[in-house]
């Protein structure tokens, strides 16, 4: 579903051509108030049940606004929201966020060693996604990153690596996993 | 010691489905030993107390009363104040519940600290004490209770029982992030009252009956030691909210309402509910407004919904409340109801972010609803300065509201000039 999603996304960026069909982070900092209240204008998530979304991948911004339109991921909230946003929209927001840049940084006294092993080569050490369809977990609540592992695991979110990864992982690994990137310190900047 | 024999009959069974480590404490606390888990604690001086001081200009509240900044604490949620008031317990969406002590009575936190370090939380969103000073935390899926926990807070390793283990307060399957953040209360029959918050917008049809059984989209009791579970009240989406009428028993509760329906509808809701079982309408009716989804399923069979006593602003997000007793307030507070509205998160114009009264009429319904503390949102930006969660009252009668968006509890007081 996921890739299906960013085949139409790029099929209407090629089709279009023109600068209206080009992502604006412009026009997409306009849609992001609708965002603000929860994930913050930068994308620094204002109350746990929102994670960091600024400096995000686009493509993984993307492709989760068109999982939470097209009822692929449930969101009681997210649904609500995706569903009324055109795919210029999404296309938009997505670059508004992703034109910021996270950086992270890990708390004294830890060390690189006891990152989880089974997410680093997606999610880096520190919580910076090192895939473009990964979500950087740094600095979010562990509340946050337990729902979706346990989400994966039971398969109310799907997910081709981490629905297989999630089935595998006890709870204590899970709150082991969330309370790593937690600890991290995120930063969330914007070059004007 | 009285505590300890306790211990055993309210833990039932084993802990299951936890964290090893947090499993060898929570077996450790149960037979009172210790652990060696350390306190994080939250400066209440500094720059971020200066900033939230910042903000106390901005809210308005009637004539004779005034605002102050309680205590600095992150992500504060629903509030127990134990029964000799000097410490008052927070919960949180994240891990953590917070001790806000005041042992010098200036009304001011010295200080705020993580409670019972020791155990691995989860959502523990909903503190709640009983009279006789068990505090009970509703998490997301499970329910602990510490016995004395006003006197046993100061050590890192709480004595701690279970009365719903891990898993069993709803399936597994029906968690969601949102629509979990219990509240709960210990009611005038003495039993636990737990709110289920259904984790849709509107749930599928095909969860309905699976839901009704299990209370979820409505409020459970329970005994204190998890036996006796029953569903009290039914037909509601998300409930993060509710108290028990001193004057008569009564429950009352607010209710979230459904998005995506446009900036005016459904309205909030505040309930009132005089019998076991009543059922207030949701997922057919949310704030005497018909669902467009529900339109062809069948209703529940002979079930009467009970329709809202007051129809609060749509979206405004009406969560914690409570009853004021008696106390420093004038009197016309006396007997009604103080409840948060913690602020729309997608209305065009943002609505809410202030903390509601509505006085009640001598037949026990509202009589009217007003603003009694307003400006956490500023108007011409449309920026939430903060965004109150819920309402808590100190022994003298003082109100406390929790913020999670500021990470503040606030006080009002009532503190006429005299006249000269």
């Amino acid at each position: 579903m996921r890739l299906a999603a960013i085949t139409i996304l790029g099929g209407l960026m090629l089709a279009g051509g023109t600068p209206a069909f080009a992502d604006d982070p412009v026009e997409g900092q306009k849609v992001a108030r609708m965002c603000q209240t929860c994930h913050g204008i930068d994308g620094l998530a204002r109350m746990p049940i929102a994670p960091n979304i600024g400096g995000e991948p686009k493509e993984y911004l993307e492709a989760q606004l068109m999982a939470f339109k097209t009822g692929a991921r449930e969101h009681e909230m997210m649904t609500v929201v995706a569903s009324t946003l055109s795919a210029q929209q999404i296309s938009d927001v997505a670059a508004w966020y992703a034109s910021h840049t996270a950086s992270a940084s890990l708390p004294a006294g830890t060390s690189e060693d006891e990152a989880p092993s089974e997410c680093v080569s997606c999610h880096g050490i520190d919580g910076i996604s090192i895939a473009l369809n990964a979500p950087n977990l740094a600095g979010e609540a562990n509340t946050y990153i337990v729902t979706q592992l346990r989400a994966f695991r039971i398969g109310t979110r799907k997910h081709e690596i981490m629905s297989e990864i999630a089935a595998k992982l006890s709870d204590e690994q899970i709150r082991q996993f969330a309370d790593w990137y937690s600890k991290v310190n995120l930063q969330i900047t914007r070059e004007e | 010691m009285k505590i300890k024999t306790l211990i055993p009959g309210i833990m039932l069974g084993t802990v299951i489905a936890m964290p090893v480590i947090a499993q060898e404490n929570m077996e450790k606390l149960s037979n009172m030993q210790r652990t060696d888990a350390s306190f994080t604690y939250v400066d209440q001086e500094g720059e971020r107390a200066n900033a939230l001081r910042d903000i106390v200009q901005h809210i308005k509240v009637p004539e004779g009363f005034e605002v102050s900044l309680y205590a600095v604490v992150p992500d504060a949620r629903s509030m127990a104040v134990a029964p000799q008031g000097t410490v008052t317990f927070v919960g949180t969406r994240k891990d953590k519940v917070w001790s806000v002590v005041d042992r010098d009575r200036d009304r001011v936190a010295d200080e705020v600290k993580d409670f019972a370090p020791s155990v691995s939380f989860d959502i523990p969103n909903g503190p709640c004490f009983s009279p006789d000073g068990f505090l009970f935390i509703a998490e997301r899926n499970r329910v602990l209770t510490f016995p004395a926990a006003e006197f046993f807070f100061e050590g890192p390793d709480p004595a701690v029982g279970e009365v719903v283990p891990q898993g069993q307060l709803i399936p597994a399957e029906e968690e969601s992030f949102n629509h979990t953040a219990r509240v709960c209360r210990i009611g005038p029959d003495g039993k636990l009252y737990i709110s289920l918050g259904q984790p849709h917008n509107v749930q599928p049809a095909d969860k309905l009956e699976m839901y009704d059984k299990i209370g979820i989209g409505g409020i459970i009791r329970m005994n204190t030691d998890g036996s006796g579970r029953e569903v009290y009240t039914r037909g509601i989406r998300n409930s993060v909210g509710h108290d028990f009428n001193p004057a008569n028993g009564e429950l009352w509760f607010t209710d979230n309402q459904v998005d995506g329906m446009g900036d005016d509808i459904p309205p909030g809701e505040l309930n009132r509910q005089n019998a076991a079982g009543q059922h207030f309408g949701f997922p057919w009716t949310n704030g005497g407004v018909d669902i467009p989804a529900y339109k062809d399923v069948p209703r529940p069979e002979a079930v009467e919904f009970v329709e809202p006593q007051v129809q609060m602003d749509a979206h405004a997000a009406d969560l914690g409340m409570r009853f004021y007793k008696k106390g420093s307030f004038p009197e016309k507070y006396h007997g009604g109801i103080f409840s948060a509205q913690h602020g729309s998160w997608n209305r065009t114009t943002p609505v809410g972010a202030r903390v509601m009264f509505t006085a009640l009429d001598e037949e026990g319904n509202a009589a009217s609803t007003e603003v009694f503390a307003e400006g956490w949102l500023n108007q011409e930006t449309g920026e939430y300065r903060g965004r109150p969660m819920d309402i808590a009252f100190l022994p003298d009668g003082s109100m406390l509201v929790s913020d999670d968006f500021a990470g503040a509890i606030w006080r009002i007081t009532y503190n006429p000039v005299s006249p000269q």
